[in-house]
């Protein structure tokens, strides 16, 4: 079997996600996708699967077009997707949820025992510790990957398209996950491994497809590949090079402010696994030591699901420590697990704004105020209060400009945008942005830039969390990179390059 | 802030929309009411005909009518105020009788304990007493809620119970005045535990109590910083919790608060309709108020012409009794009618709209 993508175009409003990309894939065969966080890999995957259309561009199967509406055409034609949320049903056992996902048996039919045989075969090949009769919550993380992989197969899938695998599993269950796709590659499946880990790449891929800013940069064989053809090898030299990209751009701010006197000091600091397990979407840290002068930009890299958000929660009081402390102009943040924040003016900018960053039934003026909630007078004056949110709205540009509609009614670049006019108003003396332009076109990008480096030069600290290597290389001052919780390399910008950062973001330390 | 004064043409579509327009609002559900309700009569061999207008003039048909529903309005009104209160922290609370209950039991406290006390000491001691026990009460849900998170809707719902056999262990044991021959009920209270009424009425402080709760909370909630702290911890947990607001202080408070109205709502029934502490005192007033704020939305103003309502068909239990020989707990059946309908037109409001907010 042989896929062919050939010119896909997709377009998500401003973002192109990928740009006439072009693509083989076949069977027998492991292809990397290789790229950064929004690269477009997961994208052009979700195109192949049915569940986005391409804008432009076609699918051939061994030369023949085919039309992928849904994840259904996609499945008929043997093609299978493992997302990186796994939709299986906590409460049923392994097999109901293997026949609830089943295509052959009608539901009203699942005592046909011939199927089962088939599943039950399938299942105990690929995963002989688990038993059809446990229960979906009782399982494992990586088991849960395995029942999600059993699934697909048993829809017959030839081609099988895993989004990010390694990043839910240890290490070791990592290493026996690859033998698994070798195996079934081996056997005869084509498959599709979108990953941003080298090691993957390394490990078990035949063909390396590097993608970045929607493009695929370079397609080459892995070096375990063992099939005598002319094409080329890459060092992980260049692989991290080829997917960080290799523009150098000026750097803005060269010099850092000296750090005689830093302004925040976080030392020692842990956030475990407890703490940050009982809150979604947050992983450990493990013993930050970081000093911000006043009017420093630190920018810390990393990719997506290295503590990124633990790290601001945790400078910004939100989380409790494990251990260590964070203090702001000499005085501890945090007292007793509860946030001074508006004691110490720390501005926060959270990602995910809808979640995180506004009450979306309350208007914007309301939303806007949240900050000074504890230094108005009792009765507020609102005609005042809403006099000033009307400003903030026209200086952030915030569509539509009515201040008293619910926030729930903005676009995300807009609650975007009033996040950032609510934060970035008044005078902060720490800014932790995470991500601040997200969603944002260009010109209020560079907006939000403009207000951000102002702060820091009436003498803020900032610290941006980002995953734009080349705007965090280029405007702060110094560039940190979390991997696994941990701060793996940190170096001023101007002695700082891709390269670096890219091999810190993608190895860790033992590559530095 | 909203405009003050509508333009014709909004206020007739505020008026008389289909949808949700004040009219219909009122009509279709109160159509829904009156048809169940009278198959219901038509079902136990009453004509609906003739037992409606006889409801309507036993809950609104003559002075003497109204200050009984008016009576029944205090009670009504103060456990809705206790229900829609913590709804606006997110909470359901279902715990306005227990502590109804509660302040009434302590509330009776100081009455039996200085009966001879001058009024002006008494009085508002036991006013003070009462609100104490409901706030109480009610706190304890709201701890249980902040520290373990312990849901507050099974709490107060639990603890309603403990509160009444409470009341009952006090009236049939050590409370019991004993020349009451066995009859389980304290003293009567002295003319020093009267609140004061209006004119030669039998309305007494409590209604005003409890319109002054009403409306003042209605302004705390939405002009005061207090109010705003809490629609955002409403709103978005997180956002509240970044902007300092303390979520579980709060939870206590709030709660408090309810209590203690729906405490100061039973130390009035017992001195003022009772006149002493007895055991089933509060003729469902906790449940009524439940349902009223869940059929006003939660909105402090909307409570107070619907707990009027409820009223007079509490009131009307007499004229059932008299004019149909049906049951006073028919009441109840009305009630919970009219409920099933404001909810079904409420639901059936969401279901219609095109883009449900949930």
């Amino acid at each position: 079997m042989h896929i062919q993508l050939q010119g896909i175009s997709k377009r998500f409003n401003s973002l192109l996600a990928n740009d006439k990309v072009d693509l083989d894939i076949f069977s027998g065969e492991v292809l990397a996708l290789l790229g950064e966080n929004g690269a477009g890999k997961s994208t052009l995957m979700k195109i192949l699967y049915g569940f986005y259309q391409a804008d432009e561009g076609c699918i051939l199967i061994d030369d023949r077009l085919v039309v992928i509406d849904s994840p259904y055409a996609a499945m008929a034609l043997g093609i299978g997707m493992v997302f990186q949320q796994f939709s299986l049903i906590d409460n049923l056992t392994v097999a109901e949820n293997l026949m609830l996902a089943s295509t052959k048996t009608p539901k009203w039919q699942w005592s046909d025992r011939t199927h089962w045989v088939n599943t039950h075969s399938c299942l105990s090949q690929l995963a002989p510790t688990i038993q059809p009769t446990n229960r979906v919550h009782d399982l494992t993380v990586s088991e849960k990957q395995l029942v999600e992989l059993v699934k697909v197969l048993d829809a017959d899938a030839r081609v099988i398209i895993l989004d990010e695998p390694s990043s839910v599993l240890t290490p070791l269950e990592t290493q026996r996950f690859w033998t698994l796709i070798r195996q079934l590659a081996d056997q005869g499946h084509a498959v599709v491994l979108i990953t941003h880990k080298l090691e993957d790449v390394l490990a078990c891929a035949d063909r390396i497809a590097v993608m970045r800013k929607g493009r695929v940069v370079e397609v080459c064989l892995a070096h375990n590949n063992q099939k005598p053809e002319l094409e080329r090898h890459l060092s992980s030299e260049d692989l991290i090079h080829l997917m960080v990209g290799q523009t150098e751009l000026p750097v803005v701010h060269p010099v850092p402010p000296s750090l005689a006197h830093p302004r925040l000091h976080i030392q020692n600091l842990w956030v475990g696994e407890p703490a940050a397990v009982s809150n979604p979407g947050h992983n450990a840290v493990r013993g930050i030591d970081l000093a911000i002068a006043s009017g420093e930009i630190i920018g810390i890299a990393g990719v997506a699901g290295n503590g990124q958000q633990t790290l601001a929660d945790a400078v910004t009081g939100l989380l409790p420590l494990t251990q260590g402390t964070v203090h702001l102009d000499g005085a501890p943040v945090h007292q007793a697990g509860i946030p001074y924040r508006t004691r110490h003016d720390i501005a926060y900018i959270p990602e995910q704004p809808l979640q995180n960053g506004v009450a979306t039934d309350l208007d914007l003026v309301k939303n806007l105020v949240v900050k000074d909630i504890n230094r108005m007078p009792f009765f507020p004056r609102r005609a005042k209060q809403r006099a000033q949110a009307l400003q903030l709205i026209q200086a952030f540009n915030v569509q539509p400009p009515n201040p008293d509609q619910p926030a729930g009614n903005l676009s995300g670049g807009n609650l975007q945008k009033l996040v950032l006019a609510r934060e970035l108003s008044g005078s902060p003396s720490l800014i932790v942005a995470c991500y601040p332009t997200m969603g944002l076109d260009i010109s209020a990008t560079q907006f939000i830039y403009e207000k951000l480096f102002n702060h820091a030069q009436t003498g803020a600290c900032i610290l941006w969390i980002s995953e734009n290597l080349d705007d965090l290389l280029r405007y702060s001052h110094r560039i940190a990179v979390l991997f696994q919780g941990e701060i793996v390399g940190i170096a001023e910008t101007r002695r700082a390059s891709r390269q670096l950062v890219g091999k810190w973001m993608t190895s860790g330390r033992q590559a530095a | 802030m909203k405009q003050a004064i509508l333009p014709p043409k909004q206020l007739l579509i505020v008026l008389f929309n289909l949808r949700n327009g004040l009219l219909a609002a009122t009509l279709i559900p109160g159509t829904l009411f009156l048809l169940i309700c009278g198959s219901f009569f038509i079902l136990v061999g009453q004509s609906p005909l003739v037992l409606f207008p006889a409801i309507f003039n036993a809950a609104f048909g003559s002075a003497y009518s109204w200050t009984e529903t008016l009576l029944k309005t205090a009670p009504i009104l103060l456990c809705a105020i206790a229900t829609v209160l913590p709804a606006k922290l997110g909470l359901i609370s279902v715990g306005a009788e227990g502590q109804f209950y509660l302040g009434a039991l302590v509330g009776t406290a100081p009455v039996l304990a200085f009966s001879l006390a001058p009024k002006w000491v008494l009085m508002p001691l036991m006013i003070a007493c009462a609100a104490l026990g409901g706030a109480l009460w009610a706190g304890l849900s709201g701890l249980l809620k902040a520290r373990l998170d312990v849901n507050e809707t099974i709490s107060t719902l639990l603890l309603n119970y403990v509160a009444v056999l409470l009341v009952n262990y006090a009236v049939y044991g050590p409370w019991k005045d004993p020349s009451n021959l066995g009859w389980p009920a304290t003293a009567p209270f002295p003319d020093a535990a009267k609140l004061p009424t209006l004119g030669w009425s039998r309305l007494h402080l409590g209604l005003g109590l409890a319109l002054l709760a009403a409306l003042s909370l209605y302004i705390l909630l939405t002009r005061s910083r207090w109010g705003l702290s809490l629609q955002i911890m409403q709103g978005n947990r997180k956002l509240a919790k970044g902007a300092g607001l303390r979520f579980g202080r709060q939870v206590v408070l709030v709660m408090a608060i309810a209590g203690a109205l729906a405490g100061i709502a039973g130390i009035a029934e017992t001195s003022m309709v009772q006149g002493r502490l007895q055991p089933n005192l509060s003729n469902g007033y906790g449940l009524s108020g439940f349902l009223v704020a869940w059929m006003a939305g939660q909105h402090f103003l909307k409570i107070i012409p619907l707990s009027i309502l409820l009223g007079g068909l509490a009131a009307s239990t007499d004229a059932l009794q008299l004019f149909a020989g049906l049951p006073s707990s028919s009441a109840f059946v009305m009630q919970g009618i009219l409920f099933a309908c404001t909810l079904a037109y409420k639901g059936l409001n969401v279901s219609m709209r095109t883009t449900p907010r949930l």
